[in-house]
């Protein structure tokens, strides 16, 4: 539990999709984060978390268009400290019956993304994207 | 990522020390394995320093991963030197702390 109490807020960002704009994604997180003074440990995983679920678009929901010049949108809110973190991109549809991790015990590259996401969040919710988004990631924590 | 390579030969064979520096992410990881894996191939022990590696996501855990099993295939090892308190962490959710040689 974070012992500053956090003021309400929401901050979003449009990132081009591709592999490079990870790191545009985090220091948007980094920062936002400050603001909201959320304590490093909590910030670190955090920004994992956000970046895993960002890495998904970039590597799954545009798999088969890796020259797109889409645009994904990360939008984070903090109102009664409780945070919501919410993705939006126009790539393939994503059945949330067939998002989950590798077994964790079972040691091979990959499939670590969506564990580290749901090991660090509270929440992990595929909703309407609504136009024009296909997609509409949501993840909370509490703070 | 920027990268150093030193090399030396031991009584026990050659050993490749490999500095990564910077944030090991899907960006990168291509490189990465550029890097490490044609000495892991030449049947080196590679020593994987990542003291100025501040962040890795599950792409970079992925090529640790990767580079164990390939060392252990070529009969060598791969040593993960220095880690930074901020990679164990990820190392550990993945719970590979028993799995990977850190030292």
């Amino acid at each position: 539990m974070n012992e500053v109490a956090q003021a309400n807020h929401t901050e979003k960002k449009a990132f081009l999709v591709k592999s490079s704009s990870l790191k545009d994604v985090r220091t948007f997180c980094r920062e936002v984060f400050a603001k909201l003074q959320i304590e490093q440990n909590l910030k670190d995983e955090l920004v994992l978390a956000i970046a895993e679920a960002a890495q998904n678009i970039v590597k799954h929901a545009y798999k088969d268009d890796p020259n797109t010049k889409d645009i994904m949108v990360v939008k984070i809110s903090c109102e009664d400290n409780k945070l919501q973190i919410a993705f939006y991109d126009r790539g393939t549809p994503v059945d949330p019956k067939k998002v989950k991790h590798r077994e964790i015990d079972n040691i091979k590259p990959g499939g670590l993304g969506t564990f580290f996401i749901q090991e660090i969040m509270d929440a992990v919710e595929f909703k309407e994207g609504g136009k024009p988004w296909i997609n509409h990631l949501v993840l909370t924590k509490k703070l | 990522m920027t990268y150093k390579v030193t090399e030396e030969a031991l009584a026990h064979g050659n050993v490749c020390t490999i500095f990564l520096d910077g944030e090991i992410d899907m960006d990168v990881v291509e490189k990465a394995k550029e890097v490490i894996f044609p000495h892991i191939d030449a049947g080196k022990e590679v020593h994987l320093n990542l003291s100025q590696v501040q962040y890795m996501d599950s792409s970079g855990i992925s090529v640790l991963i990767e580079s164990h099993q390939k060392a252990l295939e070529k009969n060598t090892k791969v040593i993960i030197k220095d880690v930074s308190k901020s990679v164990l962490k990820v190392i550990m959710m993945a719970k590979l702390e028993q799995i990977l040689n850190l030292e």
